[in-house]
């Protein structure tokens, strides 16, 4: 009975373990290999063993003096670029998620429903038309401009279109529900009467905030965090359309090798640059969230 | 120990404090006309069956809850509208509260960490309250790696750490064990008494609030129905809930023959007369029916023929220390009498008629 149960298990788990091996590690394999590849005439790839895709990753040879090698300065501007965008937008994700989740988790239980369900209501529309409309908003003839002249408050449009604001504004408001939920979660563990403990013991609101509400749902932010950065990482629609060739993230970079610069092993090298920034970045940000918590066997 | 101004004044004056939640058709009246002072240095307990109102009135003094009406005083100062953290009062809460994420040293620290006291004021409270709660050994545990017990003793160990004029204390042993329960009662009182520091103590465990405290209210439905100490409330009870709520009674209904001062005389059945005390408050008329009671210890089985009254053995039941006596008076009216096994008496048997005793004065006449 119990070994015909764990074999049932394995039944059942055998089509999730299949989609993973197919559809992330098998992609992944091949963007691997593909790296280590010459790039072919029309796209594609040439089987002939090559590491100058990743050399380009890095560095540029000089067109007329090939022994003049120098650091691949638009690369690293892109990579630079792209790390930043994605801190900035998961900490203003976090700033304007606390309240919001807050918000919800203190509603009567019966309306928090009604609340999350809106939370979800942009995932309803297609990325791309929703980016497009940020775009309506805020080019120079677009709707925040037009009325911000006609109110005479400035004389001329206000460029927005094409920055990195743009492209930050843009990801933040895709990725905010990313931020909420979590946080949402961990709020509504939260037990009130600590709270109610805290300001018991003298601790003014600020104090309850920063001593026994901000440490009880770090787990949110923690989850919260990882989710918004790691798309964000890799986004492409948004600055895409918001950032144009601009404000190019390392998405916009990687999808311009495989098509109009038929670089695919340059692309897949790129590729694989993106996937050891997110690994190390989160490796790094579970180290530093974690530290406190993490000593509990070591002590007493 | 508390400042020296005024041991023996009064703590909390709480005057007329009414708590309605909701309104129109919905509202719910938690607390109507509560007037109550608890005394400094007292033990005082606020006793009554869950949803009596005994927790909201612990919520209002600590200021977690508003009064809608009324007025409150904390050591002569008014409090109403003042918050939690503006009042020198700690609560220990009936499911600990204690923060997850701290150890049982950051845990007792807290509140002096938030009155922003130097670090070497806090180590050495903590140290103190540790020592004081027998909690040394567990500082740099987690609460989560805590007994119920122990977690009880650092919740205690916390809310006395700033050292406040009043410990609030929200049923605090009702998730203990029995024999846990009867130690930390022990050790509630120790600490009452060596810090000085006035307890407000809400339970529904009648034998808690007996033999703990100095003074005690009884309340139900939002109002207290009676106020004095644990042996006033146990041997005088005013009211019936009074008498049904705290240790068991014989409830009689009797007609009243004479009523004299504080005192009425009461027709038993079988003929005789007895004296009996009347609630403060209370003069019954002459003819009219009362309800009197009397506690199961306060009668004695004697022989048939004398004693005050006479009954018929309904049976016994046997509870190791002491062994119940069901019978039936003469008019048909139930009867208990509960008899200490001092000696290896026989149990009476069952259908022998016997006289019974009451203990003169023993007898109180009931408000309503």
């Amino acid at each position: 009975m119990k070994r015909d149960s764990h074999r049932w298990k394995w039944i059942l788990v055998s089509p999730a373990l299949l989609v993973l091996i197919l559809a992330a590690s098998g992609p992944l394999l091949i963007v691997a290999v593909y790296s280590f590849l010459s790039p072919g005439n029309m796209g594609g790839v040439a089987w002939d063993f090559s590491t100058d895709a990743w050399f380009r990753v890095f560095f540029k040879r000089d067109i007329f003096e090939p022994e003049n090698v120098t650091l691949n300065a638009d690369h690293l501007a892109v990579f630079q670029r792209t790390i930043w965008l994605s801190l900035q937008t998961t900490v203003i994700c976090a700033a304007l998620g606390f309240p919001t989740a807050w918000f919800i988790a203190t509603r009567p239980a019966n309306r928090r429903m009604i609340w999350l369900f809106l939370i979800t209501v942009p995932f309803w529309t297609n990325l791309l038309i929703r980016t497009f409309a940020i775009q309506e908003m805020i080019r120079n003839t677009g709707t925040l401009n037009t009325a911000l002249l006609w109110l005479g408050v400035i004389g001329e449009p206000i460029e927005m279109m094409y920055t990195d604001f743009a492209v930050l504004l843009g990801m933040s408001y895709v990725f905010l529900p990313l931020m909420v939920l979590p946080l949402y979660a961990a709020m509504d563990k939260l037990d009130f009467r600590l709270v109610e403990a805290g300001y018991d013991l003298y601790a003014s609101r600020f104090q309850v905030l920063r001593h026994v509400i901000l440490p009880l749902v770090k787990p949110g932010f923690i989850a919260g965090s990882i989710l918004v950065f790691i798309p964000s990482i890799g986004a492409y629609v948004t600055p895409r359309v918001l950032g144009g060739g601009r404000s190019m993230m390392m998405g916009n970079l990687i999808g311009l090798q495989f098509g109009q610069g038929r670089n695919w092993p340059l692309g897949s090298a790129l590729a694989m640059v993106l996937l050891v920034i997110v690994v190390v970045a989160l490796v790094f940000y579970l180290r530093i969230t974690t530290r406190e918590t993490g000593g509990r066997d070591g002590q007493s | 120990m508390p400042d020296g101004d005024g041991q023996s004044g009064n703590e909390i004056e709480i005057e007329a404090v009414g708590k309605v939640f909701g309104q129109g058709d919905t509202a719910f009246h938690a607390l109507s006309g509560i007037d109550l002072t608890i005394r400094t240095g007292e033990f005082f307990t606020l006793l009554g069956p869950s949803g009596c109102g005994k927790t909201t009135l612990l919520r209002v003094i600590a200021g977690f809850e508003h009064p809608t009406s009324g007025r409150l005083r904390i050591k002569g100062q008014d409090v109403v509208g003042q918050a939690p953290n503006q009042r020198l009062v700690n609560t220990v809460f009936q499911n600990y509260a204690l923060f997850p994420h701290m150890t049982v040293a950051q845990n007792i620290g807290f509140g002096l960490k938030m009155l922003g006291r130097p670090r070497a004021e806090i180590a050495a409270t903590t140290d103190e309250m540790m020592h004081l709660v027998k909690m040394e050994a567990m500082a740099a545990r987690k609460p989560s790696e805590l007994s119920g017990g122990q977690q009880q003793r650092v919740a205690l160990a916390r809310a006395l750490a700033p050292r406040p004029r009043v410990l609030l204390l929200d049923e605090p042993l009702s998730a203990l064990d029995l024999k846990l329960r009867k130690e930390m009662q022990t050790e509630l009182k120790r600490l009452q008494v060596e810090t000085g520091i006035t307890f407000v103590f809400v339970t529904h465990d009648q034998e808690e609030a007996l033999t703990m405290s100095d003074r005690l209210a009884v309340m139900n439905q939002g109002r207290i129905l009676q106020l004095g100490s644990p042996h006033e409330i146990y041997h005088a009870p005013t009211e019936r809930f009074v008498a049904d709520f705290i240790g068991e009674t014989n409830f009689l209904t009797l007609n009243v023959i004479a009523v004299q001062g504080r005192g009425a005389d009461l027709a038993l059945p079988g003929g005789r007369t007895i004296a009996a005390r009347v609630a403060e408050g209370l003069t019954p008329a002459v003819g009219t029916t009362v309800s009197a009671v009397i506690r199961p210890e306060q009668a004695r089985i004697v022989p048939q023929g004398t004693g005050e009254l006479s009954a018929t053995v309904e049976g016994a039941v046997f509870f190791g220390t002491d062994t119940h006596i069901h019978l039936r008076l003469s008019d048909g009216q139930p009867f208990t009498v509960r008899r200490q096994n001092n000696d290896d008496l026989a149990d009476p048997a069952k259908g022998e008629t016997v006289g019974l005793s009451l203990t003169p004065g023993a007898l109180q006449v009931l408000r309503g």
